[in-house]
């Protein structure tokens, strides 16, 4: 669903990502973990082609980024650093919004032409209106605030609005930065248990996160990433996953610092 | 497309900066030229010798200083909108939900374009309105035939003045900044009464609507205007390709 091969990416300054070799595969969970600065949200960048791979190659549904038709685009949901939302529309209108540029506005089955439904993976259509922005406020628990404005709602109810703009359309490749950013407990269990079932469901996903225990409980790989490389998986069956975390990357970075040496 | 330019409308028409903009372009113009009236009647000789032309109480006077407000105050006005339009996904930082779309960047681009185009031909209708019902108010008798083809340039004034502010949507894209557009929008201003005050004329597009206003339509030829439009059209596309190749990489 999501492959990288050798990709590489140096921002002016030195930057960047090197030799990006993995690939996420439907139904399945994989979590990116690193210290601040390691790469993740570059890496996220490169899937979504907010950057293009200096070299090697991203390819999402099997095509080369820069090759992917543009209803392919309608069977992705992502959300990187910032939420899909304006702060002058309320959240209902800012889900509205959301649905249409993810494709809500035409029949992806149909002749393509506006007809004011949206099909999910499974094949059944939603109206937009009538449906979709109904059952993301819901499934969100955004139904208190579903009328205010985006610029008056707290850091956590945010972040569940542009969690809720990213995956209300049912994408089927799924790429979260941080998502559970500022979101207090029964979010972030909600945010859980959402993830589970949409890669019961075949969605292959995508989600870097800080919080160890909580990928544990829901990746079925963990990628660790360090210096802009990634260096491997991480055992999650530990009970010390914290320094298990800690102790790969510090062999890392003496090694670096070895072959450093060695070269100079 | 279609999806791209509905999304667009609500968020100028749901914003404050098309509420104030729109305010200021028609209701501060108007204001303006009310000052302006009041100030001539009042026998102010400084006014009267700075405004030249637009120094006399009649549709005349009315309309040349209605052009004159227009070919500065509203090419600032119009940018600073198209500014915030183009500016503000990279300040508010939604940029990045712009990507992964099966709405190409282009496309939203186009649309951003598009209904600034149906919102600034609105408040180039309204301003023109305004300014008969400020004439009708102040007695000026029933509009000439002369002075309907004023209005009517009035108005065209005042949509080619929005049409070429589109140079500052290409700026806020290539440096990512609002404020870096709004500064374009400044330089444009300068820029066409810089160009106009050292005789650049007609065929500078920034100036040639302005003086085809002021002049009675003698000052800039069918073609000089034409040249306006096609400036403006090439600054769509500009940035149109500019949307489509956007990338993230600083």
């Amino acid at each position: 669903m999501l492959t990288f091969e050798n990709v590489s990416f140096s921002f002016r300054g030195g930057a960047g990502v090197r030799n990006l070799t993995f690939e996420v595969s439907p139904g399945e969970i994989v979590a990116l973990v690193g210290l601040n600065g390691a790469g993740k949200t570059t890496l996220m960048r490169l899937a979504l082609g907010m950057i293009r791979p200096q070299q090697g190659a991203a390819r999402i549904f099997g095509q080369p980024l820069d090759a992917v038709p543009s209803a392919t685009w309608a069977k992705v949901g992502a959300l990187i650093e910032v939420p899909l939302a304006y702060p002058e529309l309320t959240v209902r209108e800012n889900l509205h919004i959301a649905s249409l540029l993810h494709g809500g506005g035409r029949s992806q089955r149909g002749s393509g032409r506006d007809s004011g439904f949206v099909s999910n993976r499974h094949g059944s259509q939603r109206t937009i209106d009538g449906s979709v922005v109904d059952e993301s406020v819901e499934t969100w628990r955004l139904a208190p605030v579903a009328d205010r404005r985006f610029r008056r709602l707290s850091l956590g109810n945010r972040q569940r609005v542009g969690l809720a703009a990213a995956l209300q359309h049912d994408p089927q490749l799924i790429v979260l930065d941080e998502p559970s950013n500022a979101l207090d407990p029964a979010s972030v269990i909600l945010l859980r248990d959402q993830l589970v079932q949409r890669a019961k469901q075949g969605a292959a996903i995508l989600v870097s996160s800080h919080h160890l225990d909580e990928v544990a409980r829901i990746a079925h790989r963990v990628l660790l990433m360090n210096t802009g490389r990634l260096i491997g998986e991480l055992e999650i069956t530990g009970t010390d996953l914290e320094r298990a975390f800690f102790e790969r990357i510090r062999d890392d970075d003496e090694r670096r610092s070895e072959t450093l040496g060695a070269s100079r | 497309m279609n999806a791209a330019i509905r999304v667009e409308a609500q968020k100028l028409v749901r914003s404050p900066v098309g509420v104030i903009g729109s305010l200021a372009l028609v209701a501060g113009t108007l204001a303006l030229l009310g000052g302006i009236t009041a100030a001539l009647a009042s026998g102010n000789p400084e006014l009267t010798a700075k405004v030249g032309v637009a120094a006399t109480l009649d549709w005349d006077g009315l309309l040349a200083s209605a052009a004159q407000i227009t070919s500065a105050g509203a090419l600032l006005g119009f940018g600073v909108v198209l500014s915030w339009m183009f500016g503000r996904e990279f300040a508010d930082g939604t940029i990045t939900g712009l990507f992964a779309l099966p709405v190409s960047r282009a496309r939203i681009a186009l649309a951003k374009l598009a209904v600034y185009a149906v919102w600034a031909a609105a408040v180039s209708v309204l301003l023109t309105v305004g300014i008969l019902a400020l004439g009708l108010t102040l007695n000026y008798g029933a509009p000439s035939a002369e002075t309907w083809a004023a209005l009517g340039r009035q108005t065209v004034l005042t949509i080619l003045t929005a049409a070429v502010a589109a140079p500052v949507a290409w700026v806020a894209t290539l440096t990512r900044s609002l404020l870096a557009a709004v500064g374009g929008a400044i330089a444009l201003v300068i820029v066409a009464q810089v160009g106009a005050l050292a005789g650049a004329g007609g065929w500078m597009p920034l100036a040639a609507p302005a003086l085809w206003a002021m002049s009675n339509g003698t000052a800039a030829n069918p073609m000089q205007l034409a040249l306006t439009v096609a400036f403006s059209a090439a600054l769509v596309g500009l940035t149109c390709a500019s949307w489509a190749r956007l990338q993230l990489n600083r």
